[in-house]
């Protein structure tokens, strides 16, 4: 039942003599004893549980479309208390580091003083803010909430791969999926002694209420509105976290005070927690064609009447090319060595990069600066000489809009489906997004759990839901569970 | 609670009723045409199509009126507003938009129906219609036991309220003028058994047969069919109770400007004129076809009284440099249209 002919050499539940690993013995016990029939019921009642709660996302935009879960892999994700440790205390090395680091180049622009970063790599960006100049968010925090997606590499270390300091989505998944993992095996669950995920509405909210000096502070939600793809985590969130969910058309500014539009007249709001791009929130100051956003809002903002999460012009800190220099970022900021390392980058505009890519362009990933999604992005292995030959050209025409990375063999982990005409567990590889959220104090934490997607396609390194990938259940494990939950406890 | 969201749970409550009553109409002649053999000379689907605005709609995409073709066009047609297919596609998207303040049960609920009916209408062929209809009976008055059972008495609660009271007040006019235009063949067939067959056939559809007998015994005078549709405040079917529903839940809601108050004293002025005896003596004075159109103005004014006050316009006191304050009705923004308000008023 069990394929691992497709594994990584570095194959989360399998080690290398193919022997099953600690602490994966008890789920591959427990699905081995399911049988193939067993796990196919298993997972009809998980689809079905995911589209009844409306879990899902509309293939067209008008009423009928179809609508399509995100798959659910049922295989859970097990993540030792050790493994855990490294991954918190690197999270939160990083998010502080950041807003210090945004803090900073909003402000005085030290960094750049020294030298340590060229200037035009921040003032140039696209993603430089330039509202944001000089003006002080509460608690000196820009990012209050993260995702920061991590990969594991052949020797099975995890690194890190992108920041998310604007939009970070997909935690309702997370807390949706252990919801599905409790009703459909709730024996497993039992025996493992997992850390719980569905305190994050709360761990949001208070992170939230902190930026507020109001006892009862008033918490707005902001989204674009029931036809984007996120729209179920907003409604989540919202609803969770007992937070009004807004749309543009629902606030306006007075004086330089945030209302919203209510039956009663309008009341004040102290919190907004954007779901919607820096570039819609505010047509006075960013794209004037915005319908999405609310006048005058970076006005109240600027008075400090209302604090804004995530603040505007994060995005020039989660930038492709700014990502190679974040090592350097937490050692200026916080005097220590990064926890968790990334993934070794070339930067187009650097010199002795730029020559090393052009030699190397079959051994490496090419990603534009300023794309996201998985567009514009070459790998090189995959290429044909036409492709490379053209790539190189606009790489010499606009180096600096490139940055280059090394292949990374991403780890595997068995994921249920049809391989061969038979349905077994094939190996498929994955990634790991923690969230985070800062409090006003600058107290980073970081939810115990997390998304993993799946490349559910044969050989696929992209994850992307959009491009067929799927989402497992991740279980953190408590301290020595490793040691007592193997066949320690009756399902 | 936002203008916006009040509108939504308003408009949740009238499609879900909305759904219900559309169903009703379906049984009531659905029942008044089972021994359609014996009197073949009765057009029992006509008056429906009157009733429900559709005329028009479907002699321009039907053509002969039959049973299976009214029966598509109020059950499966998603371009009729006036379907019960349209009424829950509506109400899902609604409820997706207002999911964090209606209970996950209810959403569940709405969800697994709506799933449901796209199952049945997928096939094509509306053999079981009858028994669909009943499905929405059935779905309706759980949805009205979870909202009674599962969503603390907030504002959310009472602009559901507001649209389930509405369009119940709505509906009953209507359903009574289904008997009023199945003209009989001759006027010695008053009191016929057709007659009374039909009368049963209408209290049965509002679920009042029983309700009737209880409390007129099993005689079924029209007058007294005619008071407990439109008087007893008792019978939850009935205009009384729907605009006593309007009326509470406006209470409920607050009067925070002078628009609210208004609208409040309109219902108020309205169950007084339904209570006591004075409606008897009204609809007799002024023949019942005409007081039904007395009573549809009436709600149309009051729907259009709520649309004003709570989602086209929102107060707000503004503050000039002097500190001196102003307090204003101003538009609400244009909303996205999800259906065709025309039947809304």
């Amino acid at each position: 039942m069990f394929d691992i002919s497709d594994a990584a050499p570095f194959d989360e539940a399998f080690g290398e003599s193919g022997a099953v690993r600690d602490e994966y013995v008890a789920a591959y016990n427990y699905f081995s004893q399911k049988g193939v029939s067993g796990i196919e019921h298993m997972q009809q009642s998980a689809d079905l549980s995911l589209l009844n709660q409306g879990v899902t996302f509309t293939v067209y935009s008008d009423a009928r479309g179809t609508e399509k879960i995100f798959p659910y892999d049922l295989m859970p994700r097990l993540i030792t208390a050790t493994e855990w440790a490294r991954i918190e205390a690197g999270i939160i090395q990083r998010i502080t580091a950041l807003n210090l680091f945004l803090e900073d180049i909003y402000h005085d622009q030290n960094i750049l003083r020294s030298g340590l970063i060229p200037a035009s790599q921040i003032l140039g960006s696209n993603l430089y803010c330039r509202e944001m100049s000089g003006l002080d968010p509460a608690g000196g925090i820009h990012i209050h909430i993260a995702g920061v997606d991590l990969i594991r590499n052949q020797d099975g270390e995890f690194m890190v791969l992108e920041d998310n300091l604007r939009c970070p989505s997909g935690v309702s998944y997370v807390v949706e999926n252990r919801m599905v993992s409790s009703r459909i095996m709730p024996e497993l669950l039992g025996s493992y002694r997992v850390r719980p995920v569905s305190q994050y509405p709360q761990m949001l909210f208070e992170a939230l209420a902190s930026f507020s000096g109001e006892n009862k502070p008033v918490i707005a939600l902001l989204t674009p509105g029931v036809y984007n793809s996120a729209y179920f985590e907003h409604a989540f969130l919202a609803s969770q976290m007992g937070a009004q969910l807004v749309q543009g058309q629902d606030l306006l500014v007075n004086n330089d005070i945030l209302y919203m539009k209510s039956t009663r007249g309008i009341q004040r709001i102290d919190v907004l927690y954007l779901r919607l791009d820096t570039e819609f929130i505010d047509p006075l100051v960013f794209r004037p064609d915005s319908l999405l956003g609310v006048p005058g809002l970076m006005h109240a903002y600027r008075a400090g009447n209302v604090t804004l999460a995530n603040a505007p012009g994060n995005g020039v800190a989660d930038d492709k090319s700014l990502y190679a220099y974040t090592p350097d970022i937490i050692r200026y900021y916080l005097g220590e060595d990064p926890i968790l390392p990334i993934v070794p980058t070339y930067l187009g505009s650097r010199p002795a990069d730029l020559a090393y890519m052009l030699d190397n362009l079959d051994k490496l990933v090419l990603k534009p600066t300023d794309a996201s999604g998985g567009y514009g992005i070459l790998v090189g292995s995959h290429a044909s000489k036409q492709e490379l030959a053209e790539f190189k050209a606009k790489l010499k025409a606009e180096p600096a809009h490139y940055i280059g990375q090394p292949i990374q063999q991403l780890s595997t982990h068995p994921s249920f489906l049809e391989q061969d005409n038979s349905k077994k567990f094939c190996a498929r590889h994955i990634d790991l997004r923690p969230f985070a959220v800062c409090s006003a104090d600058g107290t980073v934490r970081v939810l115990s759990g997390g998304l993993t997607r799946v490349a559910l396609r044969r050989g696929s390194l992209v994850v992307n839901s959009s491009q067929g990938g799927g989402s497992k259940d991740t279980w953190v494990l408590y301290p020595d569970s490793a040691d007592t939950a193997p066949g320690g406890q009756h399902a | 609670m936002l203008s916006r969201t009040a509108h939504s749970l308003y408009q949740l409550g009238f499609l879900i009723e909305r759904t219900e009553n559309i169903a009703r109409i379906l049984d009531v002649n659905s029942r008044m045409s089972v021994e359609h053999e014996v009197f073949s000379e009765l057009d029992v689907w006509s008056p429906i199509l009157e009733i429900t605005d559709n005329m028009d709609n479907f002699e321009e995409h039907y053509g002969e009126i039959c049973e299976a073709s009214v029966v598509r066009l109020l059950l499966a047609d998603s371009d009729n507003p006036y379907s019960v297919r349209a009424c829950l596609l509506n109400a899902r998207e609604i409820a997706r938009s207002v999911r964090e303040l209606i209970s996950e049960e209810i959403w569940l609920h709405i969800n697994l129906f709506f799933h449901e009916m796209e199952r049945e209408f997928s096939g094509g062929e509306l053999r079981r219609w009858q028994h669909f209809s009943e499905k929405v009976h059935m779905f309706a008055n759980a949805f009205h036991g979870m909202i009674y059972n599962t969503m603390v008495r907030g504002d959310a609660w009472q602009f559901m309220r507001l649209g389930f009271g509405l369009e119940r007040a709505r509906m009953i006019p209507r359903i009574l003028q289904i008997k009023y235009h199945m003209l009989l063949p001759s006027p010695e067939a008053v009191g016929s058994p057709l007659d009374i067959h039909q009368w049963q056939a209408l209290l049965r559809s509002v679920s009042g047969y029983e309700a009737y007998r209880r409390l007129y015994q099993a005689r079924i005078e029209p007058a007294k069919v005619v008071n407990l549709l439109l008087l007893n405040p008792g019978f939850p079917r009935s205009l009384h109770f729907g605009i006593r529903e309007v009326s509470l839940a406006l209470r409920e809601i607050g009067m925070y400007n002078e628009d609210q108050y208004r609208l409040y004293q309109h219902t108020e002025r309205f169950l007084d004129d339904l209570r006591g005896g004075a409606a008897s003596e009204d609809i007799i004075a002024m023949g019942l076809n005409d007081y039904l159109s007395t009573v549809n103005q009436r709600c149309k004014t009051l729907a259009l009284m709520i649309n004003k006050t709570f989602f086209d316009t929102i107060t707000v006191t503004l503050t000039d440099q002097q500190s001196g304050s102003l307090t204003i009705q101003i538009p609400q923004q244009q909303q996205i249209q999800l259906y065709t308000e025309q039947q809304a008023g």
